[in-house]
């Protein structure tokens, strides 16, 4: 039962956050646009492009979709309202979220196409500026709440949230997530005014139905995964638990969406030498000071 | 009955997706959305989803008449679009190779609403046929041959065994006969022909899910080129360079294997023969048509990047659509001529009108009064204004700025037919959006340093005045002198330098406008009957919204009979090479974006 309440959350989230992403594109609120918008892609042609890797091809959409799945799955919406609460729940995330870059290397090289391969490539680079800046911002969340146990990472923060405790963790984690889910200004792999949707660009129908699925979902998971970490979970006052939980991650997303509008997509190379030069710094400096704080307050 | 509707007996279900295929209209514009706005169509009003891959578009909305390149690079377009598809064409020119188009209309945003209308009601019937219309224009048609990887030389129609080593033959795609000096040799990569190793590992990758929809059977990767029917090669190489390492068993034609371990893949050995990149690594080049209609370019402009990575090794610019010299110069009425002329540049009509005029007059020694001038000053400042603001919102599109590209898009089509009270009202507008962009985070890292040029006196226009070169007609103008005009000089000459210059002269035209107190210029044009029967020479030049135009030409009796055109795109295009090399993809494709590229007035 509780497995399928968080099912049910996830979609309807992902369905709120698709509804976001079309206003800020149309820039009217129309909440069927999302389900037009898919029903269409069930009914059109989803062709295999003749010379692809057949195996990559197919799987890409899929493993996208999975691994973000994978990651919100040991997230917590409230208590006791998740899939699955591993031990080492925060290292899962890590884990699950690095097939996020398999998987658009996949869709990258298997349609056998100049715009994708570039894509693909592209994302390899993004991975190498935002990895770290996901890894080292949770390892200083875990510090904190001594547990890799997300429900514990949670509890650690009923007195105070994380974005208050390690700010400079929050705004790192934050970035490097918009990164991770390739969202504006970061979309260097499906840039439209470049490479004419990328790793995208040849999905059609079906396929990119499942794709398209995939990408909101990691977006989902990334803004649960930022409540989670940061913005002290189900915790709030008045309201029911989900009903924070829900708030915040919406919250979140929208942040995400809208940051994104106002940007124009940044240089790799810039991206590249900002997460070096000033990004890991402060990421390690995030850890150390969290290290004194959770000394001193102990 | 739409001529690209899927073949699929219609049910219930199937009723139930046609209607909301219906509601979510994903469309190609062609030639490009910067020809619809100037037209005055708002495409997202009317409830199309403007799309930048073929296979996410169902709507190939044609705007306009179409050169034969881009017809054929539309049918290209089509060919790749995902079935149920649709052509709305809005004019009434012919538009071969592509289908006749399912709803013909007027060129107006009336119409442009009127025909999604109908286009819904057509989509929401006819997406399910029980057949589908074939679309194979032979544009696109490919034929399959065999050939054995061990003997290149050995080439069959048929499938069967090599006659020499009795290896099964493998299919690949044949070469058009146009295609013989695309090879790798004459890209100069020094590289033996690959083809023959690519459909080892993907012979199954024909199997496709809809074998009624054999328009596609010449859909490989390289028709995914937006619009380039050539360079089907260039894409195979890299496949065949992608295989490359998998598949040692392959002879790769002139490669050596002798002294190869067979059993381990060793990148000094694979990369052994591949190009050498400027940062002296080996590496697999891609050659990478964009455009004609690729959705970060103007349509018509073509770059042909050869990708080293994501740097450009080489580049190479063309404008398939611009202005035959030969056309130009040839002996015609004069009513013909003024058409053919005013006609010239889509992106600035008004411009090109005001100097075939200017130069008839000349050549007529015609003096205009005070007001007829003014009215002149006040249409081509709006003209550049709408210009810079359908610049804005491309530029937009293309470093991937969406509130950028919608807010100048609105401003663009408020400002198209505005008179002067409308554009008092608008300048607010114009100049928060300069502010806004004075502010925005990352814009200025992002454009700072890319695609600089330097004035050498061939620059004109914005992109010189970003130079440092007071390049500007109108400051010769008495009619720009008595308004006490001042133009906008920058010195770095890079992107975000044009940026700034294209701002400044927002709310500098819409002063102007101000100034002059009148946007009039039709009623000031003679009618051509003044020009019957005209003799002489006559030249005129003036500075359209990318710099300055002039134009030469002797009449006879009413007849031109020679002219010689100047304009500043024909003069930015030939840089454009230079220009990018060694850049990474995006900074390059930003940096063609920032000089305002006209395709249609280069001429060829």
């Amino acid at each position: 039962m509780t497995v399928f309440l968080a099912l049910v959350s996830m979609l309807l989230y992902i369905y709120v956050i698709a509804v976001i992403e079309a206003s800020l594109r149309t820039g009217r609120v129309n909440a069927a646009l999302p389900l037009f918008a898919a029903l269409a892609l069930l009914g059109r042609e989803s062709i295999v492009p003749r010379k692809c890797d057949r195996i990559f091809f197919e799987t890409a959409p899929i493993l996208l979709l999975l691994s973000a799945l994978l990651a919100a799955a040991v997230l917590p919406l409230a208590p006791g309202l998740m899939i699955t609460d591993l031990a080492t729940g925060a290292l899962f995330i890590n884990a699950a979220l690095a097939y996020v870059l398999v998987a658009l290397l996949m869709a990258g090289w298997g349609p056998d196409g100049a715009y994708a391969l570039i894509g693909g490539w592209r994302f390899l680079g993004q991975l190498l500026a935002y990895s770290m800046l996901i890894v080292m911002p949770i390892t200083a969340v875990a510090m904190r709440a001594s547990s890799l146990l997300t429900t514990d990472i949670v509890t650690s923060q009923a007195e105070l949230w994380n974005i208050v405790y390690q700010p400079l963790g929050f705004v790192l984690f934050f970035i490097a997530a918009m990164a991770l889910a390739f969202l504006p200004p970061f979309d260097l792999p499906t840039a439209q005014g470049e490479l004419a949707g990328g790793v995208e660009a040849e999905y059609s129908g079906v396929r990119l139905a499942v794709f398209r699925f995939g990408r909101l979902a990691l977006i989902t998971a990334l803004a649960a995964a930022t409540t989670v970490l940061y913005l002290g979970g189900w915790y709030g006052p008045w309201l029911p638990a989900w009903a924070w939980s829900t708030l915040k991650l919406l919250g979140v997303a929208s942040a995400m969406l809208v940051a994104g509008h106002y940007l124009p997509r940044i240089r790799e190379a810039q991206l590249l030498a900002w997460a070096w030069k000033f990004g890991i710094p402060l990421a390690l400096l995030n850890i150390f000071l969290v290290g004194v704080l959770v000394l001193v307050l102990s | 009955m739409i001529s690209g509707a899927r073949a699929y007996t219609d049910n219930g279900v199937r009723r139930w997706l046609a209607r909301a295929m219906a509601r979510d209209l994903g469309t190609l514009v062609v030639p490009g959305l910067e020809i619809a706005r100037l037209h005055g169509l708002d495409v997202g009003a009317a409830g199309l989803r403007s799309v930048a891959s073929p296979r996410h578009a169902s709507v190939l909305l044609v705007v306009g008449a179409l050169p034969p390149a881009l017809c054929q690079a539309a049918a290209v377009l089509y060919a790749q679009m995902m079935r149920p598809r649709i052509v709305l064409a809005l004019g009434d020119e012919p538009l071969s190779p592509l289908p006749s188009a399912d709803i013909r209309l007027g060129l107006s945003q009336r119409e442009l609403l009127e025909g999604v209308r109908q286009l819904r009601v057509l989509l929401a019937d006819g997406a399910f046929q029980t057949t589908a219309i074939d679309f194979e224009p032979a544009i696109l048609s490919t034929r399959t041959e065999y050939t054995c990887p061990m003997h290149a030389d050995v080439i069959r129609d048929e499938p069967g065994t090599c006659p020499r080593c009795g290896m099964t033959l493998i299919p690949r795609e044949a070469q058009h006969d146009d295609h013989t000096g695309m090879d790798h040799a004459a890209m100069g990569h020094g590289q033996p022909e690959h083809k023959e190793s690519t459909d080892h590992a993907h012979a199954e990758a024909h199997v496709r899910p809809e074998s009624t929809d054999e328009d596609h059977a010449g859909m490989d990767h390289a028709a995914m080129s937006h619009g380039q029917p050539e360079h089907k090669d260039s894409a195979e190489h890299a496949h065949a360079d992608k295989q490359h390492g998998d598949d040692h068993s392959d002879d790769h034609g002139q490669m050596n294997h002798d002294d190869m371990d067979m059993d381990f893949m060793s990148m000094v050995e694979v990369t052994r023969d591949l190009p050498r990149g400027s940062d002296g690594l080996q590496m697999d080049w891609l050659e990478v048509p964009f455009g004609p209609l690729f959705p970060g370019l103007p349509g018509g402009l073509t770059l042909t990047l050869t990708l080293d990575g994501d740097n450009v090794a080489r580049a190479q610019a063309s404008a398939p659509v611009g202005i035959e010299q030969a056309r130009l110069t040839e002996p015609d009425e004069v009513a013909t001529f003024v058409e053919r002329i005013s006609q010239t540049d889509r992106l600035a009509p008004l411009a090109y009108r005001l100097l075939v005029y200017r130069a008839l007059e000349n050549a007529a020694n015609a003096v205009l009064d005070a007001n007829s001038i003014r009215g002149r000053v006040g249409a081509l400042e709006r003209e550049r204004i709408c210009s810079h603001l359908g610049w804005l919102a491309q530029f937009g599109q293309q470093i991937g700025f969406g509130w950028l590209a919608r807010r100048a898009a609105v401003l663009q089509l408020a400002a198209r037919n505005a008179d002067v009270r409308k554009l008092q009202q608008l300048r607010p507008q114009l100049v928060a959006l300069t502010q806004r962009l004075q502010r925005t985070p990352l814009l200025k890292q992002r454009l700072r340093g890319i695609g600089v040029l330097m004035d050498d006196g061939g620059l004109r226009g914005p992109v010189a005045r970003a130079a440092g070169a007071y390049d500007d007609l109108r400051l010769q103008e008495p009619a720009y002198q008595d308004l006490n005009f001042e133009t906008v000089v920058r010195p770095h000459g890079d992107a975000l330098e044009r940026l700034r210059i294209r701002l400044a002269e927002l709310t500098n035209s819409a002063m102007l406008i101000d100034a002059v107190g009148v946007i009039d210029a039709s009623s000031t044009f003679a009618h051509m009957e003044a020009f019957h029967h005209l003799s002489g020479s006559g030249q005129a030049s003036i500075e359209t919204p990318r710099g300055a135009a002039s134009l030469q030409m002797t009449l006879d009796q009413g007849r031109v009979i020679s002219a010689r055109l100047d304009t500043p795109s024909t003069r930015h295009l030939p840089r454009v090479a230079s220009l990018i090399e060694q850049c990474e993809l995006g900074d390059a494709l930003t940096a063609v974006a920032s000089l305002d590229l006209s395709p249609w007035e280069v001429m060829q």
